[in-house]
């Protein structure tokens, strides 16, 4: 057995004495150069445009959206898509710990020290970003209900039919909440064995009888559940796997670097565009909307 | 006879040179001259407390800008930078719900400079973010992460978290529209938690809502809690750069 430190030491590369540079002024002159730019341009930036101050706070009169700052909007866009518990908590703590353990579970030397190391890892990071970036976008369209405008404008913009809109029966796919009210859960309640308590989706009792436990775990909504934490959670689950799946089959993954480099690219991709879309294209309401058409309304 | 061997005579340069160069202050600082031999300045390096934090001398790749993008330095230097324009603002600024929205008002108007001193710290902080960021895909995608600097990937997102933390903390210290709600729906996330969310969003605030207690405490984390944390995660951080064998190369 080889001890840490012995493995540390092993897996150093052997030191190029002669491949070495003096970091005076090699490395120093870089640095210094890289901090001059960085002064002058942020500099320009805050003699051109200055940091924002609205009137003193108010308790009393709430802005329409009230956003976090930028770096949080990430966030606050897929708290309109879930249990808040997950949106603001489970998920980022989750992200954060799995971001850590990277290193401890792709342990393989290879390929470190450059870029794109692995011979399939540029087309890996290309596809992980923009196909994560293209289903994060389309699920927020999706659960904005924009296809279902768009359905009803393009039906009645042709002359089909002109007063045309959503059908009933399709309720449930108008966004994710129609999961929880388009369906007529009541009218599919049944019993098994001598337990009739799927007879109401509504309030499957949890609790312990006799018992007082918190009244959450008393009832369980399961239309709700579904719409709330299934599927939302079976999609943050269930997609990653499918791209491993997906770049597996196309010979593309052949060690743990490549699933690493497959999921953090798609973690990119959707970071940046709940970031974006939470940042420039929510509204009132936190309706979608398009940049240009966002007000900031006091209430 | 005339000594022929006179040294031949200084020129201009070389005049200003020992001006500058050779004189009792300058030696007394820094000990030598301009280090202009390859052992002076690997002297330079090594007895210059702040050059120090390098080593003397380093692999040719990894001064290439096109490695490393100079990210992680220039993340040090935001965070030097905002501190710097963080103590000025300190000078006109009190964290009190009734003077806090005044003091910058104030500071806008009626200071010299001012309006930039506080652009300065609020652009840097954005640009932190953005840069830390950046750096942790640069690290990521160089494959640098790996055995033996888990662990030093590990301080990093400590250090990408406790970034946020600072700009978050600093967000509400203008006490104005856009600092009292950002803070409301950011604590109300916490507030979530399916344990101790209600205590924890209790303990940050120190009551229920945004408030003078906020106030206090966002102010006391940001200007010395937090600052003090993340510099001893960012001297852990480059002390293992160095113990890790400097930046990562292909084996
Ligand atoms: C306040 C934030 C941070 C600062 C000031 C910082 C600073 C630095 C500096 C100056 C270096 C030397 C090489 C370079 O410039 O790229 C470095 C290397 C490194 N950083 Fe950071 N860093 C920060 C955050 C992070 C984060 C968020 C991560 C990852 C999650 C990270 C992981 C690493 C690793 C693994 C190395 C070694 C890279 C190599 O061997 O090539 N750091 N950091």
């Amino acid at each position: 057995m080889v001890s840490r430190a012995a493995a540390a030491v092993r897996t150093r590369p052997r030191r190029e004495r002669e491949q070495e540079v003096l970091v005076w002024p090699d490395l120093v002159f870089i640095e210094f150069i890289s901090a001059l730019i960085f002064s002058i341009a942020l500099m320009v930036l805050s003699a051109m445009v200055n940091a924002p101050l609205l009137n003193r706070a108010d308790p009393d009169t709430t802005p329409n959206p009230s956003k976090a700052p930028w770096y949080f909007l990430n966030l606050q866009e897929l708290l309109l898509h879930m249990e808040p518990a997950w949106a603001g908590v489970i998920v980022p703590t989750i992200a954060l710990v799995l971001l850590a353990a990277i290193p401890y579970w792709d342990r393989d030397t290879e390929g470190q020290g450059v870029w794109f190391g692995t011979k399939f890892a540029g087309r890996l990071a290309v596809f992980g970003f923009t196909a994560a970036t293209l289903i994060t976008s389309l699920l927020i369209i999706w659960d904005g209900s924009l296809h279902v405008v768009w359905t009803e404008n393009i039906i009645r913009g042709l002359g089909l039919n002109s007063d045309f809109s959503w059908p009933g029966g399709l309720d449930w796919f108008r966004n994710l909440r129609g999961f929880d009210t388009g369906i007529p859960w009541d009218s599919l309640g049944f019993t098994i064995g001598g337990f009739t308590m799927f007879a109401d989706w509504r309030a499957i009792p949890l609790g312990i009888p006799g018992t007082t436990t918190d009244p959450w775990l008393l009832n369980l909504n399961f239309p709700s559940f579904l719409s709330q934490q299934i599927i939302p959670v079976a999609t943050m689950v269930g997609l990653p796997v499918l791209f491993v799946l997906f770049c597996k089959a196309l010979g593309w993954i052949h060690t743990r670097r490549d699933i690493a480099l497959l999921i953090f690219s798609a973690f990119i991709g959707v970071y940046l565009t709940t970031t974006i879309v939470g940042t420039a294209f929510r509204g009132q309401g936190q309706d979608l909307k398009p940049p240009w058409d966002i007000v900031v309304l006091e209430e | 006879m005339a000594n022929l061997e006179r040294a031949p005579r200084k020129s201009f340069n070389d005049l200003i040179y020992d001006l500058i160069f050779k004189n009792y202050v300058w030696q007394s600082i820094f000990r030598t001259g301009y280090p202009n031999t390859p052992r002076n300045q690997m002297l330079a390096v090594a007895t210059n407390v702040f050059l120090h934090l390098h080593p003397t001398r380093i692999h040719r790749t990894h001064v290439k800008i096109t490695h490393t993008y100079c990210l992680g330095g220039l993340s040090f230097f935001m965070f030097l930078g905002l501190t710097v324009t963080g103590v000025l603002l300190m000078f006109y600024y009190v964290p009190s719900v009734e003077r806090a929205y005044q003091d910058i008002q104030a500071l806008e108007a009626n200071v010299r400079f001012g309006q930039l001193l506080r652009n300065m710290h609020r652009w840097m902080a954005h640009a932190m973010i953005i840069l830390v960021l950046l750096h942790m895909m640069r690290v990521f995608y160089t494959g640098a992460y790996k055995p033996p600097r888990e662990f030093n990937w590990v301080v990093g997102v400590v250090l990408f978290i406790l970034t946020l933390l600072l700009s978050f903390t600093g967000y509400l210290l203008p006490w104005d529209q856009l600092a009292f709600w950002a803070i409301t729906v950011g604590t109300t996330m916490v507030g979530s938690a399916p344990v101790l969310g209600d205590e924890s969003k209790f303990l940050l605030l120190g009551g229920f809502s945004v408030g003078p207690n906020a106030l206090i405490r966002f102010y006391t984390l940001h200007v010395i809690g937090l600052p003090l944390v993340i510099s001893i995660f960012l001297a852990v951080h480059f002390w293992r750069v160095r113990r890790d064998g400097g930046l990562a190369r292909p084996l």
